[in-house]
């Protein structure tokens, strides 16, 4: 039933090469030729020269090496954030205890929350992404190599930013989602909070790197059958997920920005005293909050969507359902976050409409439990420690949605909010979803990752003592929320059952630290000595299991055939093939350019950013404030200046023409007039400045101030970005490069450039224009 | 009033409303006749001409910006997308010039009458003045047709394709939470009219102060919440449709199996 292991040089029988698929692709047919010789590829996979092991791993490219890094580092992260936790419930196991000075307790959560979900989850979650996607569609690395080990690297750096606070005066103690006015300079002089953000804003980009790079991968480097809807659901799952890391993480970038610069240039954003308001803050926060907890659980779904059904031996049950609703959640989870705010006073009218849109995103991912749940039905379960993971990862997820949507209702949050029992929920999402999946995914991965089986005994303890000491943990903390303990409170009252329900938590918290020792020495034994693992020891079905485990530099040296959703059941099965997946349309084979792909999500992502500050700008302008305003901008000079941004839109459009008839040097001339003009803009924008701080009028004078500069700053950046693209383009063009005649690259910097134009427009109406309209 | 009475009292039979519908009804009977599809036709004209004679127009009229959210949702949305389903499956819209039918364009029409209609010179204008009135009535109808035809043309040939329609979709989703936010959130009056009606025609005043609770501020909220969350949601809806239609087994028996 597995396929017999290829003798070097001899194709498995069914199986295609791929520089054969390859071929088939540039010529656009998906014709086959077993053995056909492929001399132009054989130099790619010659071996490379030996290097030592630190610098190749400092030095990779790899998807896979990348990939265990990425894992490697969220463990590390892992321990640090879990002594955290440990610290917290040592503080917490009895009434009146001083283990921990209160300020300290208040670094001490804040680091925890924020190294889990940002050090820990998220760095896992792409970690695992980074392997398997790849592996699923058949492709050979990521679209992008060396922006993925940027991606990665941004990771260690964002953490030793963020822990670099420890010995500049103290790390954050303003919780893990900061609230406005105590993450303002009044109330934390520190640079805790700078180097928090700072930290953030790293790991952040690194995030949508890797999305946008996720995003390329899946619509470029399929494999040439593997049609979108042929795809495995983890790859999909990370498909949608990368949409959404790709608006969520601007929109905290954003906030991010305003807060740093309240902090060190004395801007009221956030402050009231200035007519700033802390529920911006708020708001924009939780418009990246909310999606973010929907950027982590969507990859634990796809990672129970593949478990489930291999050690259930039964293709998942509703397939298109899990894969739609998945659409359905990443759209709903971009409407809903208000649900965070129902005790600021935003108004009954507000509350209930997201009462309404919070409770109907229940609907959606019930449809995934069912469906999970029907494909356990009829199965052949194997209770192997994946499996385990994951059927614990749904009953607690069951129990998280269940809290959750009875959160949803304004009137019960109204109860319980900030109190334990809204602790115990996100605990279920984070830790009962989402760290049993990454969990069970390592179990069920490890072995394709280093071709050593993990030890099941060691798994099946570690399984237990972390099932038990979660619950323990957790269903108890319900109960004391319910009894009114509230979050963040560095110790409490001996009040009735407060002290043992504590307790027990404390005592599970204890047993979840040991799983995880346990958990560390069985991924250590097993590297040194685990039972070696073989293609395909689950017995599989999807593309990754179809390579040597550890997979080699290329990934596959021939692919089988693929026609449905589990090409290796269909290769080891040819009696009962699943049903064709079928092709219509002409989407299915279309495979967009890896470079127009990538700019058009970066710019999805920056109209994200944007649309955060105009939004910002225009709510702090709506009733023009006291001081410099926009009446005392100049109008005519800045709009001339901006007819030469959009002349320069039209001279690049020239260039591309140009360049497509094959006219280099009329190609060149425009390119170099765009850069003059995007030039003459820039310096327009800096005798706007000029004159304006001439008068006395800095980013601090007034909110009309602070966000024309903040708005028209960062316009100005992106501007400066796009140039030096634009003389890197130039460069080359004298150069004599741009010999062929449709260079992506300069029609993805083209696609940047418009974006550009296109947002000053957007800026120029609503700041120059709309004031003089009233 | 009492709301009841209200309710009872405040439909405006009148008008050309009813007999423009009379008209189209008999126009379809006519030209598609013997049609499955009817059903979809009746629903799209009871759509238009509950929106534009029942109580909900007299509260449009001057009294609540929510309920003229309301009145444009459906017009806009609703009525254009029930009568692209009324049309025979075989019905051609293609358009002359060509570029009219381009998928940016259908995008254009339907999220940009959305923004259009509620500048504030605009937004006043469409209460205080008849002929404006009906002019924001038949471009929401028109362009919102237009928006539609791009995922609901009869043709399939002449629909996006599921991926592209989740985008178009997706966008003006994105598109109208963004107007829908800014009203909610907005600190002035946007539709200036609604916050002090200058002609209390029907006496209903006190009705939707006092009795409902309606503020000006929270009336403006609620018609930026009805344009952000339901608004969405039909946005979703058809998305989903799509995404369905996606996943459906529709095979091509000459296309190429690979």
């Amino acid at each position: 039933m597995s396929q017999s292991p290829a003798k070097p040089g001899e194709l498995a029988p069914h199986r295609i090469p791929v520089e054969a698929l390859a071929l088939g692709l540039a010529s656009g047919s998906a014709a086959t030729a077993p053995g056909h010789d492929a001399p132009l590829l054989a130099g790619l996979w010659s071996p490379v020269r030996r290097e030592h092991w630190t610098m190749k791993w400092l030095s990779t490219v790899d998807h896979k090496q990348i990939g265990m890094l990425y894992l490697v580092t969220a463990l590390g992260f892992f321990v640090i954030g879990g002594v955290e936790a440990l610290l917290i419930r040592l503080q917490l196991a009895g009434p009146n205890l001083h283990l921990l000075q209160p300020d300290t307790y208040n670094v001490v959560f804040t680091m925890h929350g924020t190294t889990m979900i940002f050090l820990v989850a998220m760095p896992a979650l792409f970690g695992l992404a980074n392997y398997v996607v790849p592996l699923q569609i058949g492709a050979r690395d990521m679209a992008f190599p060396r922006l993925n080990a940027f991606s990665f690297w941004l990771v260690p750096f964002g953490g030793l930013l963020l822990h670099f606070s420890f010995l500049t005066g103290g790390a954050p103690a303003v919780g893990w989602f900061a609230y406005a006015p105590l993450s303002e300079t009044p109330y934390t002089s520190s640079s805790s909070v700078d180097y928090w953000a700072l930290a953030l804003l790293v790991l952040g980009i690194g995030s949508v790197g890797t999305s946008i790079n996720l995003i390329a991968t899946v619509l470029t480097q399929r494999a040439p059958n593997l049609t979108l809807r042929r795809l495995p659901l983890f790859t999909w799952m990370m498909f949608v997920d990368s949409f959404l890391v790709i608006f969520a993480i601007p929109v905290l970038n954003a906030a991010l920005v305003m807060l740093l610069i309240d902090r060190q240039l004395n801007t009221h954003f956030f402050l009231p005293p200035g007519g700033g308001t802390p529920l911006l803050w708020q708001h924009i926060f939780w418009a990246f909050g909310h999606p973010e907890v929907y950027i982590v659980a969507l990859p634990a779904f796809g990672i129970l969507s593949e478990i489930i059904p291999v050690f259930a031996r039964k293709p998942i049950f509703g397939y298109e359902f899990v894969a739609g609703s998945t659409v359905a959640i990443a759209f709903l989870s971009l409407l809903v976050w208000a649900h965070h705010m129902f005790t600021v006073g935003l108004g009954h009218a507000v509350d209930l409409f997201f009462v309404a849109a919070s409770m109907l995103i229940a609907v959606p991912t019930g449809v995934k439990v069912l469906a999970w749940s029907a494909t356990l039905v009829g199965g052949r379960i194997r209770f192997d420690v994946p499996m385990l993971f994951c059927l614990a990862a749904l009953v607690q997820f069951l129990l998280a949605g269940l809290t959750g949507v009875s959160l949803a209702s304004a009137a019960l949050d109204w109860q319980t909010k900030n109190s334990y029992f809204l602790v115990a929920h996100f605990h279920f999402v984070f830790v009962g979803l989402i760290v049993f999946a990454i969990l069970g995914a390592v179990h069920y991965w490890f072995p394709k990752m280093s071709g050593r089986m993990l030890c099941e005994r060691l798994g099946k303890w570690t399984f237990w003592l972390m099932t038990l000491g979660f619950n323990l943990t957790f269903i108890i903390q319900h109960f004391l929320g319910l009894a009114g303990m509230p979050r963040r409170v560095f110790t409490y009252a001996d009040l009735p059952g407060w002290g043992w329900m504590n307790m027990v938590s404390t005592v599970g918290a204890f047993l979840m630290g040991v799983a995880s020792l346990l958990f560390v020495w069985n991924l250590g034994r097993s590297l040194l000595r685990g039972r070696v693992a073989g293609d395909n020891p689950w017995r599989a079905w999807t593309l990754e299991w179809a390579c040597p485990s550890p997979p080699p530099p290329e990934n596959f040296t021939s692919l089988p055939p693929i026609h449905s959703r589990r090409p290796l059941w269909d290769d080891a099965h040819p009696d009962q093939p699943d049903p064709v997946v079928g092709t219509h349309g002409a989407l299915d084979t279309y495979v967009p350019e890896r470079n127009q792909t990538a700019i058009i999500a970066f710019i999805f992502s920056e109209s994200a950013f944007f649309g955060v500050l105009i939004l910002t700008y225009l709510y702090y302008n709506a009733t023009p404030p006291a001081g410099p305003s926009a009446h005392d901008l100049n109008v005519l000079k800045t709009g001339l200046f901006s007819l030469g941004l959009i002349a320069s839109s039209f001279t690049l459009w020239l260039a591309e023409k140009n360049l497509t008839r094959g006219r280099l040097g009329s190609m060149r001339f425009w390119l170099a007039a765009t850069v003059a003009l995007g030039a003459v803009f820039l310096f327009g924008q800096a005798s706007e400045y000029a004159t304006l701080f001439q008068s006395g009028v800095g980013v601090s004078s007034n909110l009309f101030a602070t966000t024309f500069f903040t708005l028209t700053g960062f316009h100005g950046l992106h501007v400066a970005v796009g140039l030096i693209a634009l003389m890197v383009m130039l460069g080359l063009a004298l150069a004599g490069d741009f010999k062929s005649a449709h260079p992506p690259a300069l029609k993805a910097v083209g696609y940047y450039w418009h974006f550009v134009d296109v947002v000053w427009i957007v800026v120029f109406s609503a700041v120059y224009v709309l004031p003089r309209l009233r | 009033m009492t709301t009841a009475e209200f309710i009872r009292s405040g439909w405006s039979w009148g008008g050309a409303t009813l007999p423009i519908a009379a008209a189209a009804l008999l126009a379809y009977l006519v030209l598609y006749r013997g049609t499955r599809r009817w059903p979809w036709f009746a629903a799209a004209l009871g759509v238009v001409v509950l929106t534009l004679t029942s109580p909900l127009n007299a509260l449009a009229d001057g009294y609540l910006f929510s309920a003229h959210m309301v009145q444009h949702i459906l017009l806009l949305l609703v009525a254009p997308a029930l009568l692209l389903l009324a049309l025979p499956r075989t019905v051609s819209l293609a358009l002359r010039p060509r570029w009219l039918g381009r998928p940016w364009v259908g995008w254009i029409a339907g999220v940009g009458t959305m923004w259009l209609w509620h500048a504030p010179s605009l937004c006043n204008a469409a209460v205080t003045s008849r002929p404006i009135h009906a002019l924001q009535t038949c471009s929401l109808l028109l362009l919102g047709t237009m928006f539609w035809r791009q995922t609901l043309a009869p043709r399939e040939a002449e629909r996006l394709s599921p991926p592209v329609a989740v985008a178009y979709l997706g966008g003006a989703c994105l598109a109208c939470s963004v107007l829908g936010i800014v009203l909610t959130f907005s600190p002035v009056t946007v539709c200036s009219i609604y916050a002090a009606p200058v002609v209390d025609r029907l006496g209903l005043g006190s009705l939707v102060d006092s009795r409902w609770g309606l503020s000006p501020q929270r009336d403006q909220q609620i018609g930026g919440l009805l344009m952000w969350v339901p608004m969405c949601l039909i946005y979703l809806g058809a998305i989903l449709a799509q995404v369905a239609r996606w996943f459906a087994e529709a095979p091509r028996p000459s296309g190429v199996e690979i």
